[in-house]
């Protein structure tokens, strides 16, 4: 995901904007599989707050992770509106759990805005850069610190709480 | 890959299976079994080796095989006598021929000291008794003189299938009898014999693969009589000639019954392309070209099988098994002949014998089966989905579509059955690495020891396969080196001096179960005990069963070895082998009689993608607890239940206490445990034995599960093995029973002397150990 930002300006890149509660965010579309609707998932023992679950994605297990508990936010009581967007990260493919897919917008890289300097770790984390469309400000989030890796496994909930804070 | 490397894979491939053709061979043999053909296969695998390792240019291994095949040569030819000691000594060079294959497929080194000493072993036994001035003494062409002479027959060696025989002479007999008026096909001859037309004239080729012409003039010699001519005209003047180079051709003539074409071009198959072969029939009108050759001999071969048939008067049977009947009509005409007959039905045991060995096999990547077979576990789990849909819909089973689907799903599980029966199998992959290993240990150790295998095809996945190799190597070490005792020993308590390891493989009800026995001293039970209880394995005082006792072998932290010695004891013990075995969804057991021996028993699932599984219910989550773990289920009755210490409950099963887990708390699903009697109780039986009774909501019942990986998508989740797809089309999950009974993971080996809270938390523990605490 950095690299869309390193891009050279004038490069165009697709993206795919979504809600969670009233911010908007936006991910690379090539990191996009596909788009579902909310089916009920299994949930794992001893997972983070974070990690609803699994479920069947045509024979394979795919995780699902809520994305606002991920980033500190409430969360999520997923119902039949709530929507599963299928992302690939690194070779793993990971469900995020979304309000709701709004559009694919077309930006140049060169009109993503730095991050302004936050003390907020989840921004820090999660937020690549700020775009600005017509009036609204979208973030672009980068996908590969969504799912807990195996050194903070064991702290992931709090982590999660910790970054609520 | 280029096309190079490409067939250098297939070539090393083929190596591999040409030495395990060779050991076999010799290790038949060596038990006794003295049929020609044998020996024939034994000395075209090292041949084959040899041919391909020119081809490639492979010097090292060209030059050991050639040794090799030499002494192999004068065996088959029976100037040697293949007696224990020469065998003994051809099976070590077999050894080292694969050393020499691994080392030129991974570039790796040989020992050049054992494979020299090999060589000059071999050498010694090639000249020392085969000294009859054989063809093969050399490299080069130019050092031997081959006399054109009449090879007679009758000393080839006797066949030892008589009935073979008898079928070729009823053939012959036939030709003779009426042969004039039966045959009317053009191809038909008037005469028994036959005389064929050789010429070959080698290119130099043939002689940098490390062919040599002696050689397949020998082998043409076999199929009848055969009177060889050289021509030297193409040989230059002495300083023009090459001495690299080709330049002397041989014209064959060969006469003999029922020779085909076919056998002819197979001798000269090795060198196809590397040499000008012309093959004419006498009398055959127009002269048959090599490049025509197949038409030619699909003549001959229907022209014999029609013969066959009407000479032996029942054509199926004949064909089949010869009869009685043809049998006794033939052997008059067997006896006119003899030597000739002999000869044909050798040719024809060859001939049956190779068809009988090499079915039609592809070689295909595996990954193509594996996607293969993934794509048919989700084909199963769909089919299972559509199901229950139409179920829910509400339809009739006797409907159309609910029949249908009936079939679809009998298709299914065949197609499943079908596509798993293409990973499979047979563990002779495995065992023929045995024979090896056991000669090695029995050397080191100066024990004598004779492996007898059983069931070497008997099939199981794979992947089973690949991880059976370590356990069992381990398993056989230990086997030699602490079973078996040293022939003095064994004499001294009478028994035979050579000591007796067992390994067979056979299927047991959907499982394939190895037993590793041996005929040694068996557990020294008392100094097992007085190990683990210096080891702090077990308390001084426990009061161990000698089932137990012999359990405790697999605890980690022990090994009896008083010496750690190369072969076995460096560390790794049998806890390493049983949790190799566990991983594999196996079990293992161990029962020992002193003075006669041990048997170690392993029991393991045919295949890793399906797992049979008891669906359960737990705190509203669906589970499926791995169905060989499970041992009984009940109910519990509130009088079975006691409280043990603050938080932890037993339950009282047929007089032995066992510690009561709740699934749903120790997964995290709830904090408070509904009453026992509302649930269901699976009694398990983990790592060593250890036994737990887990509690659960419901069971809704057993059912065969595709296994699917949690990891790949995302990380591995304590107290679960793995995933799977029900037919709701919902994931779940697979239970992890060791680490489930293990609330508290913790390094095992000291826990038993204090069991904390009553729970059997470690590693290896016997049931009884338990209420120690």
């Amino acid at each position: 995901m950095e690299d869309i930002v390193q891009r050279k300006t004038g490069d165009r890149i697709e993206l795919i904007s979504f809600r969670i509660g009233d911010q908007e965010f936006c991910v690379d579309i090539m990191a996009v599989r596909e788009i579902r609707g909310w089916t009920p998932a299994t949930s794992l023992p001893q997972a983070p707050s974070f990690v609803k679950g699994v479920i069947n994605l045509r024979g394979a297990v795919l995780p699902i992770v809520d994305l606002a508990a991920r980033m500190g936010m409430a969360v999520t009581e997923p119902s039949e509106r709530h929507v599963i967007i299928v992302t690939r990260i690194c070779d793993q493919q990971v469900g995020l759990l979304v309000d709701a897919v709004c559009d694919i917008i077309t930006v140049e890289t060169g009109s993503i805005q730095q991050t302004p300097d936050l003390a907020c770790d989840v921004v820090k984390t999660f937020v690549k850069g700020l775009l600005a469309m017509e009036g609204r400000m979208i973030s672009l989030i980068s996908l590969d610190n969504v799912l807990p890796t195996l050194e903070i496994e064991a702290s992931g909930a709090e982590t999660a709480s910790i970054l609520a804070a | 890959m280029d096309p190079l490397a490409a067939i250098k894979v297939t070539f090393f491939q083929e190596c591999e299976e040409q030495l395990a053709e060779l050991e076999g061979g010799l290790l038949a043999m060596e038990g006794g079994d003295h049929d020609p053909e044998i020996v024939n296969a034994v000395f075209r695998a090292v041949h084959s080796i040899k041919g391909g390792a020119g081809a490639f240019s492979l010097e090292a291994l060209v030059r050991f095989s050639h040794v090799f095949e030499t002494a192999l040569d004068l065996i088959r030819g029976g100037d040697i006598q293949a007696d224990q000691e020469t065998l003994k000594l051809l099976l070590r060079s077999a050894d080292v021929l694969a050393d020499h294959v691994r080392a030129a497929r991974d570039g790796g080194v040989v020992d050049e000291g054992r494979s020299s000493a090999m060589a000059e072993a071999l050498e010694a036994l090639a000249s020392g008794m085969g000294g009859g001035g054989e063809a093969d003494t050399g490299d080069g062409f130019d050092d031997f003189v081959f006399n054109p002479v009449s090879i007679d027959m009758s000393d080839a060696p006797a066949p030892a299938d008589d009935s073979v025989a008898a079928l070729l002479a009823s053939i012959t007999g036939g030709d003779a009898d009426g042969g004039a008026g039966e045959a009317d096909a053009p191809a038909s001859d008037d005469a028994p014999s036959q005389t064929w037309h050789v010429r070959f004239y080698p290119q130099v080729g043939l002689y940098q693969k490390a062919n040599e012409a002696g050689l397949l003039l020998r082998e043409l010699g076999r199929l009848g009589e055969v009177a060889v001519r050289l021509d030297a005209s193409g040989l230059p003047l002495l300083q023009n000639m090459n001495p690299e180079d080709a330049y002397l051709g041989w014209s064959a003539d060969l006469t003999g019954p029922g020779i085909e074409e076919s056998a002819i071009r197979e001798v000269f198959e090795w060198v196809e392309g590397d040499c000008y072969l012309d093959i004419v029939r006498e009398g055959a009108a127009p002269p048959v070209a090599q490049a025509s050759g197949v038409d030619a001999v699909g003549d001959v071969d229907v022209m014999a099988l029609i013969r066959a048939a009407q000479a032996a008067e029942v054509p199926a049977a004949a064909a089949a098994a010869p009869t009685a009947p043809a049998r006794a009509s033939a052997e008059a005409k067997a006896t006119a002949e003899p030597a000739k007959a002999k000869e044909a039905a050798l040719d024809a045991k060859a001939q049956a014998a190779a068809r009988e060995a090499s079915p039609q096999t592809i070689r295909v990547d595996l990954e193509r089966v594996d996607r293969l077979i993934d794509l048919v576990g989700e084909l199963v789990i769909n089919q299972a989905m559509l199901t229950q849909r139409v179920a829910e819909c509400g339809l009739q089973r006797a409907s159309s579509v609910a029949m249908g689907l009936d079939d679809l799903e009998q298709l299914t599980r065949e197609i499943q059955d079908s596509v798993m029966a293409i990973r499979a199998q047979p563990v002779k992959s495995v065992f023929q690495r045995f024979p090896r290993l056991v000669r090695e240990i029995a050397a080191m150790t100066g024990k004598e020891v004779r492996l007898i295998m059983d069931g070497e095809g008997t099939e199981v996945d794979k992947t089973v396969i690949e991880r059976l190799s370590d356990p069992l190597t381990h398993m056989i070490r230990n086997a030699i080196d602490h079973g078996l005792e040293t022939p003095e020993e064994r004499e001294a308590a009478g028994k035979p001096r050579e000591g007796v390891v067992r390994l067979a493989a056979l299927h047991r009800s959907g499982r394939i179960v190895i037993e590793i026995s041996d005929d040694g001293r068996g557990i020294n039970r008392p100094r097992v005990k007085q190990i683990a209880v210096d080891k702090g394995l077990i308390s001084p005082e426990a009061n161990l069963s000698d089932d137990e006792i012999d359990n405790l072998i697999f605890m980690a932290g022990f090994s009896t070895a008083a010496t750690v010695s190369d072969i076995s004891g460096r560390g790794v013990g049998m806890d390493v082998v049983r949790r190799s075995i566990q991983s594999l969804g196996g079990r293992i057991n161990i029962s020992s009689r002193p003075g006669q021996g041990s048997t170690f028993t392993l029991s393991l699932p045919l295949t890793l993608a399906v797992l049979d599984g008891m669906v359960v219910t737990v705190a509203g989550q669906t589970l499926v607890a791995p169905l060989t773990a499970i041992i009984e289920s009940l109910q519990p009755k509130a009088c079975d239940v006691r409280n043990l210490g603050p938080n932890a409950q037993v339950i009282a099963i047929r007089d032995t206490h066992v510690p009561l887990i709740d699934i749903g708390r120790s997964l995290g699903y709830r904090t408070v445990t509904p009453p026992p009697t509302e649930g269901v109780a699976l009694l398990v039986e983990g790592e060593g034995g250890s036994r737990a009774a887990l509690m659960v909501d419901a069971i809704q019942g057993q059912r065969q599960v595709v296994i699917k990986s949690l990891e790949a998508n995302y990380r591995p989740v304590p107290g679960i093995a793995a995933a799977t797809i029900l037919g709701d089309g919902r994931v779940a999950l697979i239970l992890d029973i060791d680490a489930v009974m293990v609330p508290k993971p913790h390094e095992g080996g000291g826990a038993i002397a204090a069991p904390a809270n009553g729970g059997l938390d470690t590693v290896g523990a016997p049931t009884s150990l338990a209420k120690v605490g």
